[in-house]
């Protein structure tokens, strides 16, 4: 597993934050450094993802359309059979662990699609720990679904309505939060990105993914395979992917960005590609941010709300430098497709996200030999996303559905409000 | 001017540069001047402000769709420098649109343009001590923050720093909210005193002249901002220097 030179990696990572924030961290990190050498916690940890989230989730050989495209075999490590339906759970759970160290009562999170957010509330039901998440107004808005469930969970969603009310906008309201609440408050950030130690300590719980999946592959291939693909937002699912692989040198390492609608400023959301971010120093950490010469953090699009991010993990911006991470792009209409051609050959209904590694992965499968190995990570899953993905693929069927579902949903609303 | 260790409490205001637009920030540091404001962080805008609370996070946005930036901070510090030579301008902003700038041509761009210090909330001081020999140079004072959460050894490390005047957050959070300012607000006063001569400057939660009356004698400077922001946002900088003369007047430090 990687380590951070004193929470760099390479010229990326450090932290950034405002004096107030700087005995948290370093509280944090001390007790990160303490468990992650201490056996014992790793196998709390798993025990737990397995208990509570069905872990080790199962590698899948994709047989069907490995024949079908006629390159490498292709297998899924499905995260989207995690609880809460995405890796994102593993790295909650991991922090709830810590949570119960500190004997902090109240967890804060940022979430962009909810996914962070839900297992955020889910863990927090759990524990009975008081939770705030933060969410911009506008992905509330896209991902109402996920909204509802954290508040049927107890959770407190709080909308943030400054600037572009997206997902780095949230992280800057859970830094606020934070400024105010340390002292009794963990935040639970919810990817491999933020000042140190956050970037190393989600990857160390992700990681749980690819040591399952070295062993699976063992077991399964007879072999390690030859590629990894992962989708990268902030970067927490690849980094999952990645982390037992990165002294093998003969399995290559692929991350799949967000290509949006177009390589034009503000219709992306690539990081690590030329031409796209540069260096800079934002939200507590230094990364390829997408910004302006003036450093203004930028706009950035993706079809999918949990790619949606200015920002990457500096240990991925760090990777992809180094030469050991190739980064890829998939465009909107290509994960469309992709999770279509998943979806109707194999039985299995991705998420939109997960979808850019199918993309990408599938592209590269149809380059290479039947005796290689691909293995795609499939980060999460879509049949729990359902207004999300109707809404990347319209038809008129569901928005008529819709308008008599709100009619009979209003009606229960104003039942119940008379007989009150 | 920047004060001297002891010297009666005065107040440092603010402007959000390019807020409510470029011209109008200098008729409204014109009239701080006028009402006896002699110290002034000049803010550069910036997307992502994690320090701060709503009323400058929103200032920041509307900032930047009227132009606000590094380059118009600069050129506005050398116009206002060089007609109110009785006031001194502070440069507060983030990090990155000065990383993007370049550190060492920044610093060097905002001496020449006038400014006696910078306010940086999330530079750490050790990525100020390798510039100390530069900004000595340029009298180009780095006003260092602590917080009531700061430990000891770091407030002795951030006093090395320090130059000019020591930012005292009054409080944990963001900007733009009420502080109590009791006994254990004092004792933190003192526990920072112990590490530096240097004046301290306390900012977060001043927002009326009972504010200010709390501090006289307790600390040499006040940051008045956030309010200040709103009346500039809600009245319009004429009247915002007038509630400014009027809040001097009431808390007896005109």
């Amino acid at each position: 597993m990687i380590r951070s030179n004193k929470g760099y990696f390479g010229e990326f990572g450090g932290r950034y934050v405002p004096e107030i924030l700087r005995p948290a961290l370093t509280e944090l990190e001390e007790m990160f450094e303490q468990l992650r050498d201490d056996p014992s916690f790793w196998q709390e940890y798993v025990t737990l993802c397995q208990e509570f989230s069905g872990r080790p989730t199962p590698l899948t050989p994709l047989r069907r359309l490995s024949a079908k495209l006629g390159g490498a075999q292709i297998w899924l490590k499905r995260e989207d059979l995690n609880h809460s339906g995405a890796h994102k759970i593993n790295n909650v759970l991991g922090q709830g662990l810590l949570v119960q160290r500190m004997g902090k009562k109240r967890i804060i999170a940022e979430t962009g699609a909810g996914q962070h957010g839900l297992a955020t509330a889910i863990m927090a039901a759990r524990l009975g720990l008081q939770a705030t998440i933060y969410m911009g107004a506008d992905d509330i808005e896209r991902q109402y679904s996920n909204v509802f469930w954290m508040r049927q969970l107890g959770s407190e969603v709080v909308g943030v309505e400054t600037g572009a009310r997206t997902l780095k906008e949230a992280l800057d309201e859970a830094m606020r939060d934070w400024a105010a609440s340390v002292e009794t408050t963990h935040y639970v950030l919810g990817t491999a990105c933020g000042p140190a130690p956050f970037p190393e300590l989600v990857s160390y719980f992700q990681s749980v993914i690819s040591y399952e999946m070295r062993e699976q592959a063992m077991k399964q291939m007879g072999q390690l395979p030859d590629e990894v693909v992962a989708c990268v937002g902030g970067g927490s699912n690849a980094m999952g992917a990645f982390a037992a692989f990165l002294e093998d040198q003969q399995v290559a390492l692929v991350g799949v960005e967000a290509g949006g609608l177009s390589m034009k400023t503000g219709e992306h959301s690539i990081r690590m590609l030329p031409n796209t971010a540069e260096p800079g120093i934002a939200q507590g950490y230094k990364t390829l941010f997408l910004q302006n010469q003036d450093g203004q953090l930028g706009d950035t699009h993706s079809i999918a709300a949990g790619l949606d991010y200015v920002g990457v993990s500096p240990i991925l911006a760090h990777l992809s430098q180094t030469g050991r991470v190739t980064p890829e792009r998939a465009t909107d209409s290509e994960v469309t497709e992709a999770f279509s051609l998943l979806m109707k050959t194999e039985g299995i209904i991705p998420a939109l996200e997960s979808s850019h590694a199918l993309a990408g992965g599938f592209k590269r499968a149809k380059t290479m030999r039947p005796d290689q190995n691909v293995v795609i990570n499939l980060s999460g899953r879509g049949d729990k996303d359902i207004f999300n993905i109707a809404r990347a693929f319209p038809q008129a069927e569901w928005p008529e559905f819709l308008k008599r579902e709100a009619v009979r949903c209003q009606q229960l609303v104003d039942d119940q409000q008379e007989t009150n | 001017m920047l004060p001297q260790q002891h010297d009666k409490l005065q107040v440092m205001s603010h402007a959000v540069v390019g807020f409510p637009t470029l011209d109008e920030n200098e008729r409204a540091i014109a009239g701080l001047v006028a009402s006896g404001v002699k110290l002034i962080e000049l803010q550069v805008p910036f997307s992502d402000p994690v320090a701060d609370g709503h009323t400058l996070v929103n200032a920041c946005y509307e900032a930047l769709k009227t132009g606000g930036s590094v380059r118009a901070t600069l050129d506005l510090c050398a116009k206002v420098s060089r007609q109110h030579p009785e006031a001194s301008f502070i440069l507060m902003s983030y990090l990155n649109p000065l990383y993007r700038y370049g550190l060492e041509q920044l610093f060097r761009d905002a001496a020449a343009a006038g400014f006696k210090g910078m306010i940086i909330p999330d530079m750490p001081v050790e990525e100020f001590e390798p510039f100390m020999p530069l900004l000595d140079e340029l009298g180009l004072a780095p006003i260092l923050m602590v917080t009531p959460n700061t430990p000891d050894e770091r407030v002795a490390r951030i006093a090395q720093s320090a130059r000019k005047m020591i930012y005292v957050v009054s409080r944990m959070g963001v900007t733009g909210k009420q502080t109590q300012w009791g006994q254990e607000f004092k004792d933190y006063v003192a526990r920072i005193r112990r590490h530096s001569d240097l004046p301290l400057a306390i900012g977060f939660g001043v927002r009326a002249a009972d504010d200010l009356k709390a501090l006289t004698g307790v600390a040499e400077v006040a940051a008045f901002c956030s309010k200040y922001i709103e009346w500039q946002r809600d009245q319009g900088s004429e009247q915002a220097a007038q509630n400014m003369r009027q809040l001097l007047l009431d808390a007896q430090l005109a």
